[in-house]
């Protein structure tokens, strides 16, 4: 689950889930639905393996959304569908979805970066909970 | 995190200047000073971007004061709106955060002969062939495209590089700040993936609060600052807005990852770690250094091939060559920037590293870095405001050289977050509202529109007011805005 939060000139991911792999997954979803306007018409037909390495988990997750947007943006592909594996190592994930459209699935913003200022990911009593605001 | 009010101190120094005392935080090196009057500071307030000031005072080797501009607003690590100094002899910093992710990001003007009058009748007709020819948008590629060895040319010349495809001229350069190429740059210190994601982007506007307009000067206030700069009341002009694009981006990006740990290893203490930072002289600075003056160089070929699209779509549609248009450039002016620059500070000359995140380099009459042309009116400060209202032309005062390093504000400001902006724009239809008021917009984003609404600003003209009234650059002229493409 992913809402985002306000930041004056930016925007903020705030995700939550069950299970820090899938707190990984909605935080990839929450990316491409601050990008896309339409996250629901893009279609998983196309299949790409990332792998990334590091063991401290918050800059895990800054490579990782930073892997995602630099694939949308030098291969023009937008992801909807995430299964991420993590060990000691770093992580493993496949991500489905499909050429971007413009025309079908409409221009919200151009993300410039994944950025590192009130980065959080923690685990609470009912799960995993990451902030991560992007410069837009 | 939501938006929270700014508890700490803000004591006045006079009308137009607040203090943050470095007592308000143990760890501040400096005081924070804030450029703004009554009505500007209660909007100040509202959010954390003072506590950004207080934090930027951190860093090793900061200089007389942590400086805000009257547009500040919240950003990540620094302020959008600040200015820091740091000597290299005492320790002195660089900081990525500083510069910003859009290396370079700043603005460009362009004159022409074309009064109100010879632009209506094809105002549609014109902000439509910009629209379909001047790449803007998310993640958007452009008609340029250059191999790795074109790029690093671009990166190390800036747009003198473009001379071989006939896409700049001498007087282009004579009117880019540092005729378009900051020396020492390395672009074997950019990235693969910076080069890729540059590739085709050099000449493409982007997306967010990046423009391209089309603006008539309203109002003139200084006749012979006007007149240096070849701008008169009346007159059609075009304001671009955009940075060093995905290239850029990634430099920054490739910096923070490089000095996840470097401020431990220097046993630097910061409150943010967007505030990253080497000192000047380590491995780390030194490399930065060199891949963001590439990166900088490479923003104003993007600003030179925006404003070259630009003249050729004027041409179709006017039928006459740029040339007989009269479409020159006025200025090109970097507001995302590290610069090593000479200041005067505690009476003692001396060299800085000054960033600029989101302020303008704005040197009074006289200064040596002052292009010749504007030597006797000091440097043009190019303001962009809202798509509404207004942008300005100011100079720089000697005020600058005493109170900000050399610098002045760099745009109105944002005072709505971007989904207020939306929530703001409900059921309105932003480009109908524009068309009322004479200005046709053009957006690949409807969103995007309504983020970047005029009501998402403070009023340009309070914060070019306190920036005249502080002595850091004076008023010359006001433009409003007839026609505008967004990403």
């Amino acid at each position: 689950m992913y809402e985002i939060f306000e930041h004056t000139a930016d925007l903020g991911l705030r995700i939550r889930a069950p299970s820090l792999e899938q707190l990984f997954a909605d935080a990839g979803r929450a990316l491409f639905s601050v990008i896309v306007a339409h996250l629901d018409a893009v279609r998983p037909i196309k299949r790409r393996e990332f792998a990334v390495e590091g063991n401290q988990r918050e800059y895990l997750l800054v490579d990782w959304l930073d892997e995602l947007l630099f694939t949308f943006e030098t291969q023009r592909l937008v992801f909807v569908e995430f299964d991420v594996r993590i060990d000691d190592d770093g992580l493993q994930a496949t991500a489905r979805g499909e050429p971007f459209d413009p025309d079908r699935h409409g221009t919200a913003h151009e993300v410039k970066a994944i950025t590192y200022h009130a980065l959080k990911l923690e685990r609470r009593p009912d799960g995993w909970l990451a902030e991560v605001i992007v410069d837009i | 995190m939501g938006t929270q009010r700014y508890q700490g101190p803000l004591e006045k120094v006079n009308d137009y200047c607040w203090r943050i005392p470095k007592s308000y935080k143990p760890g501040m090196r400096v005081d924070g000073l804030i450029y703004a009057d009554e009505q500007l500071i209660e909007h100040i307030r509202e959010d954390q971007a003072p506590e950004q000031v207080a934090n930027v005072a951190f860093l090793p080797g900061i200089q007389r004061a942590s400086l805000a501009m009257p547009d500040i607003h919240w950003g990540y690590g620094f302020c959008i709106g600040g200015v820091c100094a740091t000597d290299p002899k005492q320790g002195g910093v660089i900081s990525p955060g500083g510069v910003g992710y859009d290396i370079n990001c700043g603005v460009r003007l362009v004159r022409s002969n074309l009064s109100l009058d010879d632009v209506a009748p094809y105002k549609e007709k014109l902000v439509e062939e910009l629209f379909r020819h001047v790449p803007a948008g998310t993640g958007q590629g452009g008609k340029y495209k250059f191999t790795h060895g074109e790029l690093d040319r671009l990166m190390r010349e800036g747009p003198r590089a473009l001379g071989r495809w006939d896409l700049v001229t001498e007087s282009d350069l004579a009117h880019t700040e540092a005729t378009g190429c900051l020396e020492g740059a390395e672009p074997q210190n950019v990235s693969q993936r910076a080069h890729e994601r540059g590739t085709d982007q050099c000449g493409t506007l982007g997306s967010g609060n990046h423009f391209l307009e089309v603006q008539v000067v309203d109002r003139v206030f200084d006749q012979k600052a006007a007149q240096a700069m070849g701008l008169a009341e009346g007159m059609v002009c075009v304001m671009i807005h955009s940075g060093s694009r995905g290239l850029g981006y990634q430099v920054c990006d490739d910096a923070l990852r490089m000095l996840r740990n470097v401020p431990a290893k220097y046993g630097i203490s910061l409150p943010d770690r967007q505030l990253a930072c080497a000192p000047i002289e380590s491995p780390e600075g030194q490399h930065y250094l060199g891949a963001m003056r590439a990166a900088a160089n490479f923003a104003w070929c993007n600003r030179q091939l925006l404003m070259w699209q630009t003249r050729e779509c004027f041409e179709r549609v006017f039928g006459q060559t740029w040339q007989q248009l009269g479409m020159t450039l006025v200025y090109d002016v970097a507001h995302n920037i590290a610069k090593f620059e000479r200041h005067r500070v505690d009476g003692e000359e001396k060299n800085v590293w000054v960033h600029r995140k989101g302020a303008t380099r704005a040197f009074p009459a006289h200064h040596p870095e002052v292009p010749p042309l504007f030597r006797s009116i000091g440097q043009p400060v190019i303001i962009p405001g809202d798509m509404g209202r207004a942008s300005w032309v100011l100079v720089g005062q000697p005020g600058s050289m005493e109170q900000t390093f050399g610098s002045a504000c760099h745009g109105a400001g944002r005072t709505l977050s971007r989904k207020a902006a939306v929530r703001h724009a409900q059921g309105r239809r932003i480009d109908r509202e524009l068309a009322q008021i004479g200005v046709v917009a053009r957006a690949r984003s409807h969103r995007g529109l309504a983020e970047e609404q005029p009501a998402a600003y403070k009023d340009v003209d309070l914060v070019v007011e306190v920036v005249d009234r502080a002595g850091l650059a004076k008023k010359v002229a006001r433009m409003r805005p007839i026609g505008v493409i967004k990403g």
